[in-house]
């Protein structure tokens, strides 16, 4: 019953469609540049734009190595670690907020030491929103660039060590330029998924105006007050997400 | 095939929701519409009640001991900020939500102008605010002035009724806090989470989250003179499809039941 699949297929469409023209429909076109030059929109989409390129270069940076790790060393425990990794994709962000809260705040296991050795404290800060955005984007990083790793084929690799490469220039000239595509796949996934971190934002970084104040938080508190910012703000996250994706499938996925 | 059945339930929820175009509650036994003159009979049928987050213990309290009363009906609660629950209503012309109980008058008063609330709304409670601190005052916070010491203050959004009530209280007092030192919580709930489950110094709630956070904070008065008084309006909406239902809750919360459960909770009686 093919007809079937398709009517529940285009259900499902529907579900996910309609609200996004409801948000598109609302979009004050005439007055959304101002909307969006005003000094909340503009503090919010610059920390936004900071933030998320902060998340996405801390996930790479560690991710990758994490990565590499958990498709290429067989050590027991492994299929635990790589659980506990990706546990962000599926946690509510609050409790990934919370759960940084009691590792990082004042009182927090590591946090406490942060303060009582260097004075640092971490919450409320531009970096909390930076650790928050990463704790959430970096599994999207990880999976993806695991997944890369794992489909590659390694004998490109070995055929470069028997020629005499040392590993470093193996991991550089044969290894990265594989998987690239995963990774830059990863990394749009990722910095896509900081830009619109909410939950874990809030709970440990707080909504402090210019320093901990980004977009989706800009949107929830100014929905009331002024709806016009709010969803002028609203309809560029989507845009940017949009974007990400169809980048994704045409360049990099050669699905398109 | 376990996996398959419960993948069913998603799919039902979507499809109701498409369907149904989203939120239209079930119009059962709302048969029950004699006019509440008498104040034995029981109501039946279920009402969901959109209230103000400074409300979530006291009211979940009543709900329970008007169940108590009237076993054929039942109440849920849909908690938050009176703000976005006023907007809430007011874009779905308050379908699905049979009663609104706000922390400021402004936001019933907005519903009552879009035509979307039955009757006149009744006052009944009130409450005032309070700072509260981290356990034992570390930071010897003794007055509104010392706020402005604290490296992080805890206030409600500007556009939340707390947020409000504490702006006025503020500028009453004469008391600047720069905004670089002011995290804004979505609600009241949201504000004193800050300081119970945050690094906040210090926050400004109603006297009533004080009473219910306990220990996990330490409470400073704020003079009369200086304090606001929330008004705290109930009322039906005209799209309740169980207004007696609706009604009967509210005559419950202004019953001297309804009033001493409130008073527990730190409340003050609406007069």
């Amino acid at each position: 019953m093919p007809w079937l699949v398709v009517l529940v297929a285009l259900i499902g469409f529907a579900f996910i469609a309609i609200p996004l023209v409801g948000l598109v429909q609302q979009v004050p076109w005439g007055n959304l540049w101002t909307d969006l030059g005003t000094p909340e929109a503009t503090a919010a989409l610059r920390l936004s734009v900071i933030c998320s390129l902060w998340a996405t270069a801390l996930s790479v940076a560690f991710g990758v190595p994490l990565a590499w790790v958990l498709a290429r060393v067989s050590f027991p425990g492994r299929s635990i670690v790589r659980a506990l990794v990706l546990l962000p994709l599926v946690v509510p962000p609050v409790v990934g907020g919370v759960g940084l809260f009691y590792a990082f705040g004042l009182k927090g296991i590591v946090g406490q030491y942060l303060y009582d050795w260097f004075g640092i404290q971490v919450t409320y800060s531009t970096a909390a929103v930076v650790m928050a955005e990463t704790f959430v984007a970096m599994p999207f990083l990880v999976i993806t660039v695991e997944a890369a790793l794992r489909s590659m084929d390694r004998r490109y690799e070995d055929a470069a060590a028997t020629l005499g490469a040392r590993p470093l220039t193996v991991a550089r000239r044969v290894t990265l330029p594989m998987i690239l595509p995963g990774l830059i796949a990863g990394a749009a996934l990722a910095w896509a998924r900081a830009l619109g971190e909410f939950g874990a934002t809030i709970t440990f970084a707080g909504n402090i105006q210019g320093r901990t104040q980004t977009t989706p938080l800009a949107v929830y508190l100014l929905l009331q007050s002024k709806p016009d910012i709010a969803i002028g703000l609203s309809v560029v996250l989507l845009a940017v997400c949009v974007a990400v994706l169809a980048l994704l499938r045409e360049r990099w996925l050669g699905v398109g | 095939m376990r996996t398959t059945m419960r993948l069913w339930v998603p799919a039902v929820v979507i499809v109701g929701l498409v369907a149904a175009g989203c939120g239209s509650d079930s119009k059962s036994s709302s048969a029950n519409t004699a006019p509440t003159t008498t104040t034995v009979a029981k109501v039946t049928g279920s009402i969901k009640v959109s209230d103000a987050a400074s409300l979530t213990e006291a009211f979940a309290k009543i709900g329970s001991d008007f169940t108590r009363a009237n076993p054929n009906a039942s109440v849920t609660f849909n908690p938050g900020s009176s703000g976005t629950l006023a907007m809430q209503i007011q874009q779905t012309n308050g379908v699905g939500i049979d009663t609104f109980a706000s922390a400021d008058e402004d936001n019933m008063k907005k519903l009552v102008s879009a035509n979307v609330i039955d009757g006149q709304p009744v006052v009944f409670a009130k409450n005032k605010l309070v700072i509260v601190t981290k356990p034992g005052n570390p930071k010897h916070i003794k007055t509104l002035a010392d706020l402005a010491k604290a490296d992080i203050v805890s206030l409600c959004g500007l556009t939340v009724p707390c947020g409000q009530y504490a702006a006025q209280i503020l500028q009453t007092a004469g008391v600047a806090i720069p905004e670089t030192k002011v995290t804004r919580g979505v609600d009241v709930k949201g504000t004193l989470g800050a300081v119970t489950t945050g690094d906040a110094d210090a926050a400004i709630v109603y006297v009533t989250d004080a009473k219910t956070a306990g220990a996990a904070v330490t409470a400073v008065m704020i003079p009369d003179a200086q304090n606001a008084i929330a008004t705290y309006p109930i009322a039906t909406l005209t799209s309740s499809a169980n207004q007696a239902t609706s009604r009967a809750f509210i005559d419950y919360v202004m019953s001297p039941a309804g009033q001493a459960t409130l008073k527990s909770f730190g409340f003050l009686p609406p007069s």
